[in-house]
């Protein structure tokens, strides 16, 4: 076990020990989006931790320390023709892996290639004890124990610090193709369900400025071939990067930018100024809808009043299973207190 | 998966069977989406599962109650568990030892016996199985529609080959068969005529003795056996190919009188040659040239109906389908056909509301394809569906018999 | 195996499918659905569910969530995880809440996830939804036979390297292809001592491209014998013989002790050589299936229950496959769940400190230690007990 390591456990513990909040950061891209604005003042840097571990193409399989950018993991593995599957931002290379998988972001390719959460086979934490744990490993599966790793997908360091993480890779596709063509939001939502539904290699498909994009990624025959049936402007895939990395001109910071996660086949939004994502399951509004459709949740992403609330809102029984589980890793509540709910 | 067999047992062989049977399943449940009842009932001792595990409590135990019996009373014995056991558990001769053994550890009623009984001596003698029909049919316009649709129709054979022809191979004439579809066995003498080969039959011979055996009753159904046998013997003596059944269900039994009566120490041997002559009216023709009959194709399509005997004891599922495809018919579209009908033996009787809704399953599952007909290969399924059928069950020989189709 | 003393809820019977929307590809379901059924009711809209483990015909939606089932397909569409939308569960306290949801995200902790593989020890699952695939275009299964596992082994890496992610990817030694060929009857070569099973599926173009770089990449790597199948029946052939190995294994010795490590996929040759020198130590067979894929191994140890020493041979046999599994990086679980039978193995992959954390995690949702009582999760204070402890393994 490094020092390095060693010393961020016992930051934790000091922590505990005088009973003041920590709060976690890497890249500290994200300080203001995803959840709360978390007021603590001591923060825990981790980008310093850093540096790929483990990483055997082969076994498809990567590791790496929770400070490591996004961007040198992306390079890493473009070297042997692998790719992280879930594209996740990068943002300027400040982006660390540890808080994507505290963050859970992941790319256009989501519906098809999977999320952080999707592709993450292990982890190294400290909780907020101050102990160093170990869960799920460095192979593509393990039912040992429950399932720590993905549970820290999304929970934005609440449950402890990420240390390392163990992610799954994939080959990067042959061939990769882009067809735009000019539509309407409800017709391109028509669209993406009808296509998503063929056995096609479809892995994006988006409305974004009256435009529907589709990605076909994967055997070059494949892709060719249904390009072809499909039709429409080929176009290059500037698109794709520009959503994973939220650098298209609909994410210039507005006031306040709204996530709806529902089904494909949610009726669309009458609002002029919106994106659709992951073939329709990922909703970017300027403004909440007048209604939640059923079984959806609807996340304050960006701006707004970041003190209130800005996820979505628990039944009482997830409520108590939830802030027990907290209180399971992090007994005092010294990690990223209030950072996904105020009461947690 | 061992047996721990109780010291009652220990000089027992049908017991010590039992258990040497039971070390073959590996407990793994791949058998119990296939079996009927516990699709029907959802109780993992309706399952063969469960019915191994309780009969495995019975040779540990050395007793077991009316439970166990009900359990194994609801078993159709189709053996669909067997096709599906990767591990090579032969269910169905469990099932009989374990009946026999119930009989005895787990007594029924004086009641229920003495229908059992009748039911065993009535369905076991063709003669008498032809009189009951013939006084039925002969009532029948007089009866009310839910006893007259359980009295079959009477059938006209037709006329019999004369020609002696340079093969020949010895019938099994069926108890309910010969009394009920005596077409069946005219038709498959005619459709073999025509193919070079006189069929014959021995009087003396009767019921195959499954009735008596898959009831518990092992010493009647191998008297049954035995006589079947001493009829036979000269024939087999003078030459005869093969024995035919043209009803599945007493065909697997004939396949096992080798292995029942292995102990017998007079008539192993010739029992093991009666099994190794006995094939299915399918097994001849499927090697036969059938461009020399000519057949009526043109009747629409035909939904198959494969009985348990056929595709889980003799193991040949796709054997009339192949003779039929062969002969130019089109076939319907058929769903789960690994499951029983709810016919059974003696099982439409005894268990009637579960048969009952098997065999509703059974025809929603023949029907999908809106055929003309469904043929079967064994009389019980076909009389058993025809109950309730609102399209014509037969048995498939009929098809490939010109005579059936000239209206006799 | 449930506790002596428990109740046991049995779910069998709730086996609705509540609703299929072929729109959104989802289906709603009771837990008690069969796998197989899902796929089977999916069919009408050319959908089909993903993860197939071989119990497919036999087990639940809830188990497979409660085991985070794969199967043969899932280096390519994932395990249950992957393919969950949405869990409605029963907490201890009887009260229902519902994890996951219509989309692909859900506010809070992501529950789902945690309840999906923790064997029923958090909550029982009441109703699930998953997401349905649309069925591929064409699917071919080539099937060949090598003269050593290695040689198996590394036709396995090279198809990794080649960067093809094939559909499925499985592995047999020659007793298991001995054992599942006496059953399936598939035309397995039984003189090979290695078979792969290669599953390619996708649009008719890619499945061509792809049949002919894998039938390379095996003839390259000395392929005793090689076939691809020509239509959906002969697939299914080639399957039923890996699908059914387990039991049939039954047909070469009256028990078998399952065991489920995951190894790094480059271990596998090693780890099998270390299996055979230790089944000559215990004096007992062992047949070896392998998800290739994703590189979850399946010794089946072959033992007679009936005598009491093979049984306690087979359960230290076991033990150090478990911990050999570890020692070359992989974990002692990789599909089946830990219940009872793996207990003693959860110290050497895991440390105290660790085990505390599961149980503090089991506390937050079943404080009383009411569900599934013993299974899964070692009670600390007994650890000890357990390392030292001859436990009986049963296998009914
Ligand atoms: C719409 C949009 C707008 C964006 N705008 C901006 C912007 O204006 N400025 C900007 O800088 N970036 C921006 N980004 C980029 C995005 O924030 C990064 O892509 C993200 O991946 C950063 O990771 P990080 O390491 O910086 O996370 P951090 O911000 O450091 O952390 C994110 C969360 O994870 C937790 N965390 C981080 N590391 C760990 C760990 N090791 N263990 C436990 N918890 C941890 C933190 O406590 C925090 O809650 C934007 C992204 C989007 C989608
Ligand atoms: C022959 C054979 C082959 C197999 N092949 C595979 C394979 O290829 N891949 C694979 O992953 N597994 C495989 N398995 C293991 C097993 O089939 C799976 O784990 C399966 O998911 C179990 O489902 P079940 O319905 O049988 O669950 P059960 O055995 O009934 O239950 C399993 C566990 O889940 C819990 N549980 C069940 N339902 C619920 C519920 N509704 N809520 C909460 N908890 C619940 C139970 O308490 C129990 O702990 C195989 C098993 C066999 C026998
Ligand atoms: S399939 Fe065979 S081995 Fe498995 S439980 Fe059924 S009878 Fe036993
Ligand atoms: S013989 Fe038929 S009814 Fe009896 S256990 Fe087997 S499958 Fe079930």
């Amino acid at each position: 076990m490094t020092d390095a390591l060693q010393q961020l456990a016992a930051r934790v513990c000091a922590a505990k020990a005088d009973a003041t909040p920590l709060y976690v950061h890497g890249g500290n891209t994200k300080k203001h989006l995803l959840g709360r604005t978390c007021s603590v003042e001591r923060t825990l840097d981790i980008s310093k931790y850093r540096g790929i571990s483990h990483y055997q193409p082969q076994e498809l399989v990567i590791s790496a320390r929770a400070g490591t950018p996004i961007s040198e993991l992306e390079s890493a593995l473009a070297e042997q023709g692998q790719m992280l599957p879930f594209e996740p931002p990068r943002y300027a290379g400040q982006a660390t892996i540890g808080g994507t998988l505290a963050g859970n972001l992941s790319g256009p390719g989501r519906p098809w290639l999977g999320s952080i959460r999707d592709s993450v086979l292990g982890v190294q934490l400290i909780n907020g004890s101050g102990q160093i744990l170990e869960f799920g490993g460095k192979v593509m599966k393990n039912v040992a124990g429950y399932d720590v790793s993905r549970l820290q997908a999304g929970a934005l360091g609440t449950l402890g610090v990420i240390c390392e993480v163990h992610l799954k890779v994939l080959p990067l596709p042959e061939a990769s193709v882009t067809l735009a063509r000019d539509t309407s939001p409800d017709e391109a939502l028509a669209l993406m369900t009808n296509y998503a539904g063929q056995p096609k290699p479809l892995t994006g498909a988006c409305w974004v400025n009256g435009k529907l994009y589709l990605r076909l990624a994967g055997a070059a025959s494949a892709v060719e071939h249904t390009a072809q049936i499909w039709g429409g402007d080929r176009v290059d895939g500037a698109i794709w990067t520009q959503l994973q990395d939220m650098t298209h001109s609909f994410f210039t910071p507005s006031a306040e930018l709204w996530r709806l996660a529902t089904t494909p086949t949610a009726p669309c939004s009458d609002q002029a100024d919106q994106c659709i994502d992951w073939g329709g399951s990922q909703r970017w509004l300027r403004t909440p809808p007048a209604s939640i459709p059923q079984g959806a949740h609807l996340n304050l992403f960006s701006g707004g009043d970041r003190q209130t609330e800005v996820r979505g809102k628990l039944d009482q029984v997830q409520q108590t299973l939830q802030l027990r589980l907290k209180k399971a890793f992090d007994p005092a509540g010294i990690l990223n207190p209030g950072r996904l709910y105020s009461w947690m | 998966m061992h047996v721990e067999l109780h010291p009652r047992y220990s000089d027992n062989t049908e017991a010590k069977r039992a258990g040497e049977l039971i070390s073959a399943c590996v407990h793994c449940g791949l058998c119990l989406a296939t079996c009927p009842t516990y699709l029907d009932t959802g109780d993992e001792r309706d399952s063969p599962r469960g019915r191994i595990y309780l009969l495995k409590q019975l040779l540990e135990e050395g007793e077991a109650g009316a439970v166990t019996r009900t359990h194994l009373d609801r078993c159709l014995s189709c053996r669909s568990c067997e096709t599906a056991c990767p591990s090579g558990m032969q269910y169905g001769k469990l099932a009989d030892i374990g009946r026999g053994m119930l009989n005895i550890e787990a007594p029924r009623g004086p009641v229920e016996r003495l229908f059992r009984f009748s039911l065993r001596q009535t369905l076991s003698r063709p003669a008498l199985v032809a009189a009951l029909l013939r006084t039925g049919q002969l009532f029948r316009p007089l009866l009310p529609p839910r006893l007259k649709r359980k009295i079959p129709l009477r059938q006209t054979p037709g006329a019999m080959p004369v020609s002696t022809q340079p093969r020949t191979m010895l019938a099994l004439s069926g108890c309910v068969q010969s009394a009920a579809t005596p077409l069946t066995h005219a038709a498959a003498a005619r459709v073999l005529d025509r193919l070079g080969i006189s069929l014959k039959i021995a009087s003396e011979a009767g019921c195959c003795g499954a009735v008596n055996y898959h009831l518990g009753a092992h010493s009647d159904g191998l008297d049954n056996m035995r006589r079947n046998i001493d009829a036979w013997w000269p024939m087999i003596e003078a030459g005869a190919e093969a024995i035919i059944s043209s009803a599945t269900g007493c065909g697997s039994t004939l396949v096992e009188y080798g292995d029942l009566l292995q102990h017998d120490s007079v008539y192993a041997a010739k029992a093991k040659r009666v099994s190794a002559l006995c094939r299915d009216i399918a097994d001849v023709l499927v090697d036969e040239d059938l461009t020399l009959l000519n057949i009526e194709r043109d009747i629409g399509r035909v939904a198959v109906h494969t009985p348990c005997s056929q595709q889980h004891a003799l193991k040949q599922p796709d054997i009339v389908n192949t003779i039929l495809r062969r002969a130019g018919f089109t076939l319907a579209k058929t769903r789960d056909d690994h499951l029983c009908c709810g016919s059974a033996g003696t099982y439409s009787i005894l268990q009637r509301s579960r048969s009952e809704r098997l065999r509703q399953r059974k025809l929603e599952a023949l029907q999908v394809d809106n055929p003309a007909l469904i043929v079967s290969a064994n009389v019980g399924c076909q009389l058993h569906l025809d109950e309730e059928s609102k399209i014509p069950v037969k048995h498939w020989i009929e098809l490939l018999d010109p005579l059936t189709h000239q209206g006799h | 195996m449930p506790h002596p003393e428990s109740v046991l809820l049995g779910l069998s019977k709730l086996n609705n499918i509540l609703e299929v929307d072929p729109k959104a590809r989802t289906a709603r379901l009771q837990p008690g659905v069969t796998n197989l059924a899902i796929s089977e009711a999916a069919a009408a809209h050319g959908l089909y569910y993903g993860p197939d483990p071989s119990s497919q015909i036999a087990c639940s939606i809830g188990g497979n969530v409660a085991e985070n089932s794969g199967g043969v397909h899932c280096l390519k569409y994932g395990l249950t995880v992957h393919n969950l939308l949405c869990v409605e569960m029963l907490t201890v306290e009887g009260e229902r809440t519902t994890l996951g949801g219509g989309g692909l995200d859900s506010p809070g902790y992501d529950l789902m996830a945690l309840v999906t593989g923790s064997e029923g020890l958090l909550g029982i699952v009441t109703e699930v939804t998953v997401k349905l695939l649309p069925c591929p275009e064409v699917a071919r299964v080539v099937m060949a036979g090598f003269d050593s596992v290695r040689a198996a082994g590394d036709a396995v890496g090279a198809v990794i390297a080649a960067g093809i992610i094939p559909a499925g990817l499985e592995m047999m030694d020659a007793l298991a292809i001995q054992a599942a060929e006496d059953f399936a009857q598939a035309g397995y070569p039984k003189e090979a001592q290695a078979l792969l099973l290669c599953e390619l599926d996708g649009t008719a173009e890619e499945v061509d491209q792809h049949v002919e770089a894998v039938t390379n990449i095996f003839n390259q790597h000395g392929a005793s014998s090689l076939r691809v199948s020509s239509d959906d029946a002969e697939r299914a052939l080639l399957w039923k013989g890996r699908k059914s190995a387990f039991p049939a294994i039954g047909r070469l010795s009256a028990d078998y002790y399952c065991m489920d490590g995951t190894i790094p996929r480059s271990q596998v040759s090693h780890v099998l050589e270390e299996i055979s020198k230790l089944s000559a130590k215990y004096q007992l067979r062992c047949a070896n299936v392998f998800h290739a894929g994703d590189g979850n191994l399946h010794p089946l140890i072959m033992f007679d229950s009936g005598d009491p020493q093979q049984l306690a041979r087979a359960e230290r046999f076991g033990a150090d496959i478990l911990e050999l599994s570890v020692a070359v990086g992989g974990c002692i679980t990789g599909e089946h769940g830990v219940g009872l039978e793996k207990l003693n193995q959860m110290p050497s992959q895991f440390s105290e400190a660790e085990l505390h954390q599961f149980e503090d995690i089991k506390h937050a949702f079943d404080p009383a230690l009411t569900l599934n009582p013993g299974k899964g999760i070692p009670i600390l204070k007994r650890c000890q007990e357990y390392r030292a402890l001859p436990r009986r393994h049963s296998h009914d």
